[in-house]
């Protein structure tokens, strides 16, 4: 099985840049995901939404790149929110506890008006 | 100490994958067809995915060290009450996982390095885990209890 490597886009909606992530967010994902995160925070908005409609895969080394994406925001006093993650995905912010510091909402429309899963 | 097995197991796969960054993911497909037959409820299986994936990639990387010539052999087996998969590498010496138990503020707060995930979410996925090695191998064993799954187990 190939290695479907990140692609991510950065653009600009009302009230916060969106990450729209595609493919595995794994060891291969690092230098993409910085660099895409970088773009976004170059935008100067206070939110930043990671949309994962197009992930797959996210390994444990995957959610330590999520946590230094979230570190990052923290320093910046950024809000970090993420959208259309898996319901299994949902379960490993859970229990890795992402979800206190990271909103979680069911899709871009509701991240965006601010409706919270939990 | 590792548990008693529950009941006969019968094999339902022999795998080998090659020790290179991504074959986890070849790994826990090739699993999630093994056990095709058993019609695991959709989040047990994706939780019995991630946690072949995850021991995968410890055995290829602090196992193997990623030698291509160092394969991860995975066993897959079933009784009437569990599934048990064994993952099994080439390494010698205690097994190597991150002992530390991952704690996100401290790890936010620079206390402790962002990665480490890999043991906490195997043992957040299955029903048990069990580690065993001697000189020229370590396998760690994923055990999920199928008379709870009706039950609303794990």
């Amino acid at each position: 099985m190939a290695v479907r490597h990140l692609e991510v886009e950065v653009r600009r909606e009302p009230g916060a840049a969106v990450l729209d992530l595609r493919g595995e967010i794994n060891g291969f994902a690092q230098e993409t995901l910085d660099a895409a995160y970088t773009e976004a925070e170059a935008l100067g908005l206070e939110t930043i939404l990671l949309n994962f409609e197009g992930v797959d895969y996210i390994n444990s080394t995957g959610i330590a790149l999520i946590v230094g994406l979230l570190a990052r925001a923290r320093a910046a006093k950024r809000n970090l929110l993420a959208c259309n993650l898996s319901d299994h995905y949902v379960e490993i912010f859970n229990i890795t506890r992402l979800s206190d510091f990271v909103n979680v909402f069911p899709d871009e429309e509701s991240a965006l008006n601010g409706e919270a899963v939990q | 100490m590792k548990a008693p097995r529950s009941g006969a197991h019968r094999t339902l796969a022999e795998l080998s994958v090659p020790s290179e960054p991504g074959n986890e993911r070849r790994a826990m497909e090739e699993v999630a067809g093994a056990v095709a037959g058993l019609e695991l409820a959709d989040p047990t299986l994706e939780r019995l995915k991630t946690a072949v994936a995850e021991a995968t990639m410890n055995a290829m990387e602090h196992g193997n060290l990623y030698r291509a010539d160092a394969p991860v052999a995975i066993r897959v087996s079933a009784s009437e009450s569990e599934l048990s998969i064994e993952i099994t590498d080439e390494g010698s010496g205690p097994p190597t996982f991150d002992s530390e138990t991952p704690d996100l503020e401290a790890k936010l707060e620079g206390v402790q390095t962002p990665r480490g995930w890999g043991l906490f979410l195997i043992k957040s996925m299955v029903d048990e885990m069990n580690i065993t090695g001697d000189e020229h191998h370590h396998t760690v064993e994923l055990i999920v209890h199928l008379d709870e799954r009706a039950e609303g187990g794990k």
